[in-house]
């Protein structure tokens, strides 16, 4: 089913690209259930179908009941619920809503909701229920988290009408989450993490028992810095204006803002935030095959 | 070949270029700032570098370009013509062609001395021409720095009254011979026949005029000229008109006067539209009794008093018919004839300009080819909104 929208939030080519991609909780990684993922038939409280008894079926696992009737043995299978709850922590804030020269119509939050819709999607494959938060302004906005088709369409329609603008939330406006997210819910963070703010959320969340990942969105322009000549750079958020020569600046800029992105970097790992880098002009699905492709 | 500008002023529309200069500059302050989330880690500079930069290369140089070919087409550039052989020969008419030859290396062109200067191949022209003219001439057509040989008879003939000055060294080949002498002229001071018309009330002085013209007469036998009015129609071979009416010349007369007749006017006459007049004649005491000038290929003649004794004396006076025909008669031929070694021409004259073409036409081309690239580069979809 097509997500509803103007324009289809994940090209085709990225969908299937991760297809073969679970979400995948360290937490739930190690349950003894194996590898969380969807709709795993086995012991559990909701009864999924028959089969027919094969050999090697443990005898518990025959309804005896239905052979006393039926004269045959046949295995109850019964689906297992699903211990993940998936939570997009969107940052709305005005630096979300910067592009590069090269490509005005791609903006760092426009990245952030494919990925989002990529996230859905591994939620839907899975069988997960997903839910999502929208930072900026007043007051975070918050979908509580469902499951399924229906749920995954109201969850775009409702990001497509996320405007970037403001700042990051402060931490007096947090209390909503702390609410919501349940303990060994998956969080997945989807920033620029520049404001201090959002470093100290995923901490706090990670502290709290959540599991908590983070997408570091970078512009192709921050991360090569290629301008020429004189510009007036401007803060989205703050308004602050700098005027500057691009050859200049650049070779103090890439080293200061290397600095800050591996410090960054090293605060969320110290705090147990697993975390990734995108740069904007990179293929979508490469920040979500590094959190949750390979072997964890 | 060279090249030069008829009008060098024009180079100041090149002034043009600099408000284009101006148009294309960067405008860096009214540039839209850059969002850029990652400001805190710029570090401000103290002094932002100013270099001045161009938008827009390539429209900027089409239009360069344009805007310095229309100033040039002001300028009105020529091309100058200055191929041409290094060494040149003229033979002047009467000097034998084979003789002349030698006077040139082989690689020097040959051309006779005439009108046209036809190849020293072709036959020897017959008829003598003005040759002060035609090496003025050759001269000023003659590339710049191009060798002159000109070999000439002993005896020249159809030269202006001075050695001609030209723009360079002439070497002047003196050869025997002598320039074929031209038409003979006619026989000078032959009294021409006087037609005369008068009006009414000018009788009594035609009078004086038919008794001068009968004076000219070679045997008292011959019939002097009669007296007509001015109703009768002038002969064809009239060469001398006495047109004795008032005002101004009628166009029948004038006509004449156009092909080369002598008229004879009365002082009532008006001498309007026919050019500047000269004093031909002052009686004893310095009074102008005739003036003159001409007109066209004629000339006239007028008296400045009326045609009567008690003004003018000297119509009773005997040399009267003798001063008549030296006023009507042609004036006698310019000595022409010169000793060739002589007549070596001077140096110092004006340089003749070489051949100009004019190369306006084909910059106006290269000018249209330029304003459709500029146009097309100017339209062209890719392009940002700015100049």
């Amino acid at each position: 089913m097509p997500p509803s929208g103007p324009a289809p939030l994940l090209p085709p080519d990225v969908r299937h690209r991760l297809r073969g991609l679970k979400l995948r909780a360290r937490r739930a990684a190690g349950a003894a259930s194996g590898i969380h993922a969807s709709r795993n038939r086995g012991a559990g409280l909701e009864f999924a179908q028959h089969r027919a008894y094969e050999p090697g079926d443990e005898p518990r696992m025959v309804d005896w009941k239905l052979y006393a009737r039926s004269d045959r043995l046949f295995v109850r299978e019964a689906e297992r619920e699903s211990p993940l709850t998936l939570w997009i922590l969107l940052d709305a804030s005005g630096s979300m809503g910067q592009a590069d020269a090269a490509r005005p119509d791609w903006t760092r939050l426009d990245a952030a909701r494919a990925l989002a819709a990529g996230l859905v999607e591994m939620a839907l494959a899975g069988g997960d229920r997903f839910g999502w938060v929208a930072l900026a302004g007043d007051q975070p906005h918050l979908l509580s988290p469902g499951a399924g088709g229906r749920h995954r369409d109201r969850l775009s329609l409702e990001m497509a009408t996320v405007k970037a603008a403001g700042g990051f939330p402060p931490p007096p406006r947090w209390a909503p989450l702390w609410d919501r997210i349940g303990a060994h819910d998956l969080v997945v963070l989807l920033s620029d993490v520049f404001d201090p703010n959002s470093v100290d959320l995923a901490g706090r969340l990670a502290a709290a028992g959540r599991e908590v990942m983070a997408i570091r969105l970078l512009t192709v322009e921050e991360r090569d810095f290629p301008f020429q000549g004189g510009h007036r750079f401007r803060d989205p958020e703050t308004g602050d204006e700098l005027p500057g020569d691009g050859v200049l600046l650049r070779a103090d800029f890439l080293r200061r803002f290397g600095e800050a992105r591996a410090r960054i970097g090293a605060e969320l790992d110290a705090r147990g935030v697993r975390h990734v880098e995108y740069v904007l002009d990179e293929p979508l699905d490469a920040p979500l095959r590094r959190l949750f492709g390979g072997k964890a | 070949m060279s090249a030069a500008l008829l009008a060098p002023l024009g180079l100041a529309a090149l002034a043009a270029l600099l408000p284009l200069l101006l148009i294309h500059l960067a405008r860096r302050d009214i540039q839209r700032p850059i969002d850029f989330a990652a400001l805190r880690w710029l570090t401000p500079r103290p002094k932002p570098h100013r270099r001045p930069r161009l938008d827009e290369r390539a429209l900027l140089a089409a239009r360069l370009v344009l805007l310095t070919l229309l100033a040039l087409a002001l300028a009105r550039p020529v091309v100058l013509d200055e191929r041409g052989a290094r060494t040149w020969l003229v033979v002047a008419p009467g000097v034998d062609p084979a003789a002349a030859r030698a006077q040139a290396p082989n690689a020097a062109r040959r051309l006779w001395l005439t009108p046209g200067f036809p190849e020293l191949a072709g036959q020897t022209p017959g008829e003598g021409a003005p040759i002060s003219s035609l090496l003025r001439e050759l001269d000023a057509a003659l590339p710049r720095g191009a060798r002159l040989t000109v070999a000439v008879p002993a005896v020249l003939d159809g030269v202006d009254a001075e050695r001609p000055r030209l723009s360079r060294a002439v070497d002047w080949r003196v050869l025997p011979g002598a320039t074929p002498a031209p038409a003979p002229h006619a026989a000078p001071a032959i009294a021409p026949t006087l037609v005369i018309r008068s009006a009414p009330g000018f009788e009594a002085g035609a009078r004086y005029l038919r008794a001068a013209a009968a004076a000219w007469s070679p045997s008292p036998s011959a019939a002097a000229p009669a007296v007509a009015p001015l109703s009768e129609p002038l002969p064809d071979t009239a060469k001398a008109i006495a047109w004795l009416a008032p005002g101004p010349l009628p166009a029948e007369v004038r006509d004449r006067l156009a092909r080369g007749a002598v008229v004879l006017l009365p002082a009532e006459a008006s001498i309007e539209g026919l050019g500047p007049a000269t004093p031909l004649w002052r009686d004893a005491q310095g009074r102008l009794l005739v003036e003159g000038g001409s007109q066209g290929r004629g000339r006239w003649r007028r008296f400045t008093r009326p045609l009567a004794s008690e003004t003018m004396p000297e119509l009773l006076q005997s040399d009267f018919p003798t001063r008549l025909v030296g006023l009507l008669a042609d004036p006698p031929p310019k000595p022409a004839r010169v000793q060739a070694r002589d007549f070596h021409p001077l140096i110092g004259g004006r340089a003749g300009s070489p051949s100009a073409q004019d190369v306006t036409p084909l910059l106006a081309l290269i000018v249209a080819a330029l304003f459709a690239l500029e146009r097309w580069i100017a339209t062209r979809r890719q392009r940002a909104p700015s100049p």
